[in-house]
């Protein structure tokens, strides 16, 4: 379960990114977060993963407010959190597998549980005969199925993606959006911040719209793109 | 568990050392050249410091005596100076010596030979020639020596006329020393910021890379070690090239500083602390990556 209790993100004493937030996202929920550019969407996904700490407000995360983790223990948090962007953030210097493997290396994975584990999830998202290519030799649709399944090699409960089908056509977009379905329905919880009208359309599941900092519409079924 | 991950950490750094080829070639070039100024730096003060104790060392006293003076009476005064701390040692030189010492130094001068060949005495005076601990203790060696009882057997004492080039060399050494140092340290410096810079930029570089790594759970340790360990590689390989290059240089040029300056070899130097300068160069090299990886790293390690 995830609670958003009355938060606040203020910039520089200027800028108010979010405004009184007021959420609950049960496990296994997927969730849509659309709204213009400057909506405060991408801030709520960063509070969740401890980039950003909010100015007002508590974020608590299975019972565990986050404002208390302290800065070392910030990596455990982040290796129960998948995170998906629309840049992919791959480590360029790293292959397929590594860029993979990397994400179990660091919460301390035998050598077995990464051999078994890394082709496993590479086949999942149809990257199996590319563990060897760096991310300048795959298309942008394979960048992002490797930014997936970076973020699902350990099996975290809650999966962010932020804008993971903005860089790619459409076809490569549905396929994205696929993988997440399927994550989605084996129990982890998915937020999905995009644009992408059709792509929320398509889902039908919750659908939270954010205008100016604060959430103005949220449909819990069979949510449509309304902006 | 250790071992995995201090096996994962440098199967990392050696991969980012070899992947980034052209990024690793730049800054081992520029850490090659910082080394070998720190080379530059060693035999430069080596030479300056032997060009002032060679110069002190050519520094003396010499005290003539008249022709009257028995050597008992010069052995006496030898003994007085020689117990004196600032006195390194004294040397007696017998009129017939300084005769013997003359001719052996005209003796490719035909008038010379000639003149003295007609003298039927020896006009040459005994002298003690002098030598202090230190050049800036000749003026309480000589005023002591003008309190002796002795002074009347005392014809001459050359402080006087050499008075001025002591206190040259006095001034040389003092400002080689002193500007030597202060040369040093700027130049360590310099270098020191030389090769923090290019490695920061390197670690620029990888700024998206280290921030994917913290976004993905990694701890700033697992983060920073492989960076540590591609610095201390920079280091590590330019120490040994910056050797590579120094030792045959200086065995080119030792021989042309050995014809400036007789005596010196500045290759025997070298070879005889190699044991010391190889280690410590890197050491120096390791030191300077290591620690400029972990400061440049860690403004990337904040989110």
């Amino acid at each position: 379960m995830i609670e958003f209790k009355n938060i606040s993100a203020i910039y520089e004493e200027k800028f108010t990114a979010l405004n009184n937030i007021n959420l609950e996202i049960k496990d296994g929920e997927f969730v849509s977060i659309v709204g213009p550019a400057g909506a405060g969407k991408s801030t709520l996904l960063r509070l969740l993963t401890r980039e950003l700490r909010p100015s007002e407000g508590e974020v608590v995360v299975d019972g565990v407010d986050l404002a208390s983790v302290s800065r070392r223990d910030i990596p455990l948090l982040r290796r129960k959190v998948g995170t998906v962007y629309q840049d992919f953030k791959l480590l360029s210097a790293k292959n397929s597998y590594e860029n993979v493997s990397f994400a179990l290396e660091v919460c301390g994975a035998t050598r077995d549980e990464i051999a078994s584990d890394v082709p496993k999830v590479l086949s999942i998202v149809g990257l199996d005969d590319k563990s060897e290519n760096f991310p300048h030799q795959l298309s942008g649709g394979e960048k992002q199925r490797l930014a997936i399944a970076r973020a699902l090699v350990h099996r975290p409960r809650i999966i962010l993606a932020d804008e993971p089908t903005g860089n790619l056509d459409m076809v490569n977009g549905y396929e994205v959006l696929k993988l997440l379905t399927k994550i989605n329905e084996l129990g982890t919880t998915v937020i999905l911040v995009t644009h992408n009208r059709d792509i929320v359309n398509a889902v039908g599941r919750r659908v939270l719209t954010m205008e100016n900092g604060r959430i103005v519409r949220d449909q819990v079924e069979q949510g449509k793109y309304i902006i | 568990m250790f071992k995995e991950k201090l096996k994962r950490v440098i199967g990392s750094g050696w991969n980012n050392f070899k992947r980034n080829s052209y990024v690793s070639v730049g800054t081992t070039g520029v850490m090659v050249l910082v080394l070998l100024v720190f080379l530059a730096l060693i035999a430069g003060n080596f030479l300056a410091t032997t060009i002032v104790t060679t110069l002190k060392d050519k520094v003396d006293v010499t005290v003539y005596f008249k022709t009257t003076s028995t050597e008992e009476e010069i052995f006496n005064v030898k003994g007085d100076v020689s117990k004196l701390t600032a006195v390194k040692f004294v040397e007696y030189i017998s009129r017939d010596q300084a005769l013997e010492d003359f001719r052996a130094r005209h003796v490719g001068d035909p008038l010379i030979q000639e003149s003295l060949a007609e003298l039927e005495g020896n006009p040459l005076q005994a002298s003690l020639n002098i030598k202090a601990e230190d050049t800036t203790q000749f003026a309480s060696i000589v005023s002591y020596l003008e309190g002796h009882t002795f002074r009347s057997l005392m014809d001459k004492i050359n402080y006087y006329e050499n008075e001025q080039v002591i206190s040259r060399v006095e001034k040389i050494s003092k400002g080689l020393q002193n500007w030597g140092f202060i040369g040093t340290l700027i130049l360590a410096f310099i270098s020191v910021l030389v090769t923090f810079n290019t490695i920061r930029l390197t670690i620029y570089n990888q700024k998206h890379e280290i921030e994917i790594m913290r976004l993905v759970g990694g701890s700033n340790w697992y983060i920073r070690a492989p960076y540590m360990l591609e610095g201390s590689l920079y280091g590590g390989i330019a120490a040994v090239i910056a050797l590579v290059i120094f030792y045959p240089a200086v065995s080119f040029v030792s021989p042309k500083i050995g014809i400036i300056m007789p005596g010196v070899s500045l290759m025997d130097y070298f070879v005889s602390q190699a044991l010391l300068f190889i280690p410590f160069l890197i050491v120096i090299g390791v030191t300077l990556g290591v620690v400029s990886s972990l400061v440049a790293i860690r403004k990337f390690l904040k989110i």
